[in-house]
């Protein structure tokens, strides 16, 4: 059985929500932080609704209501989603609160908003979606998992169409906690010029990707989810390789079946070694794009990935501002999305041309 | 009645509503009113609570005190008078 994308939808730091061809006009940076390009959320979500939501659960809805839309789907059998941080600000608002005020007088509004399967309720409530509802917090593997679900519940039949997205957003609280880490820049880095970056550290970002996924293509469907694989803390790196060998393999092709290689490079010099390695090893003359210079890094930023490879593989053509190295061949029939998160968690996903 | 609209405005987060267009008699929880829902109630106890240092003993009388903004108001003064 074969598992097509129908529609995509995607809010980033990219003017990605107002459609269009795909990075027409990158937006470039010089900070450590990038911010998503909100769109009027009024188009999707009533007054009274709006004033309850946190940023990533607006993203989150808007990026549903454009996946649907795109796939001309209004109600869909199942809403998967993956976010490792959840409703982080309504979290420091609520835990604020617990503190500044003793614990008492809390409100409900910041609790309720909190938790980490708000934006897969609020977007079931607000199509009346009665379906199967699930949210995976899996740190890096959150949006994977989400779309693991998602094939493993077309492919046992007991649904036609799945909605199935990722989603985190930054707070000013979560950005100087994570920061504490060492993970991001020590100075702003114009984002074009990030992946060249001889350093290590990279930017943080934000944003929500959604998939329309169903078992039959419609006449605007670009891409078949072909395969997605996940490796968690691999000791180096033969055991990617292998595992991306076994990968291939296992969906009757061979790197010299892939057209494009879609990396997760970040500018950490120490980070983005692995991918070195392995484009080294299996895609020495393939020609290979990058996202997270347009997006920024963050645990599901793989969403993006995928929403990207999906609208190359749309528009038969790779954007100047994705390129990182060589031409892709002018059939891109297939791409190998390659994504790992802090070294530590690795995904995979292959998408075949229709 | 204006500050106590203004603070009903910071704390159900209607701040795409003005002050001065919020009724003194208009219905809070009806549609033809502001639309608030249970949800509000609990945020608008709060108010009271935080702000003016008045908890309602009897959930009852909850409908009748936050029928408006007027009503919120008269509650208001009669128990901080009874404070007083």
């Amino acid at each position: 059985m074969n598992i097509y994308i129908n529609g995509t939808g995607c809010i980033s730091p990219q003017d990605t929500a107002q459609g269009g061809p795909l990075l027409a006009a990158p937006r470039e940076y010089e900070q450590v932080r990038l911010a998503t390009v909100d769109p009027d959320y009024k188009q999707w979500i009533d007054v009274k609704q709006i004033r309850r939501m946190s940023r990533v659960v607006k993203m989150g809805v808007a990026a549903a209501n454009l996946s649907l839309e795109a796939a001309g789907i209004t109600l869909p059998d199942a809403i998967i989603t993956g976010t490792a941080y959840g409703c982080l600000d309504d979290t420091g608002v609520f835990l604020t609160k617990m503190v500044n005020q003793q614990e008492e007088m809390l409100t409900p509004t910041a609790f309720i908003q909190s938790t980490h399967n708000t934006v897969a309720g609020q977007i079931a409530l607000l199509l009346g979606c009665n379906g199967y509802n699930n949210t995976f917090v899996h740190r890096g593997f959150s949006f994977e998992n989400a779309l693991l679900d998602a094939i493993m519940i077309l492919k046992e039949g007991t649904a036609k169409h799945i909605l199935a997205g990722g989603m985190d957003e930054i707070t000013n609280y979560s950005h100087q906690v994570l920061s504490r880490f060492g993970i991001y820049k020590k100075a702003p880095v114009k984002t074009m010029e990030l992946l060249n970056s001889p350093d290590t550290g990279t930017i943080a970002g934000e944003g929500a990707a959604f998939f329309a996924l169903g078992i039959t293509k419609d006449p605007g469907t670009a891409a078949e989810l072909t395969g997605v694989s996940t490796l968690y803390k691999p000791l180096w790196e033969g055991e990617v390789i292998g595992h991306i060998m076994k990968f291939l393999e296992d969906h009757h092709c061979t790197p010299a079946d892939i057209d494009l290689l879609v990396t997760g490079r970040n500018g950490d010099i120490d980070q983005d070694e692995m991918y070195e390695e392995v484009a080294a090893a299996l895609f020495p003359d393939h020609a290979e794009a990058s996202f997270k210079h347009l997006c920024g890094e963050y645990p599901t930023a793989a969403a993006f990935g995928l929403w990207m490879a999906n609208a190359i593989i749309a528009e038969q053509a790779v954007p100047e501002a994705a390129v990182f190295y060589g031409h892709a061949p002018q059939k891109i029939n297939r791409i190998l999305l390659y994504n790992h998160h802090q070294g530590t968690h690795h995904s995979f996903v292959l998408l075949t041309a229709c | 009645m204006a500050d106590l609209k203004a603070q009903i405005i910071e704390q159900l987060n209607l701040h795409e509503v003005a002050p001065e267009s919020i009724g003194d008699d208009q219905p809070l929880f009806s549609k033809e009113g502001l639309g608030l829902d249970s949800i509000d109630a609990l945020e608008l106890i709060v108010l009271l609570q935080q702000h003016y240092n008045i908890r309602i003993a009897n959930p009852e009388e909850g409908p009748k005190i936050f029928q408006s903004v007027r009503t919120m108001a008269e509650y208001i003064t009669a128990n901080q008078t009874i404070k007083a």
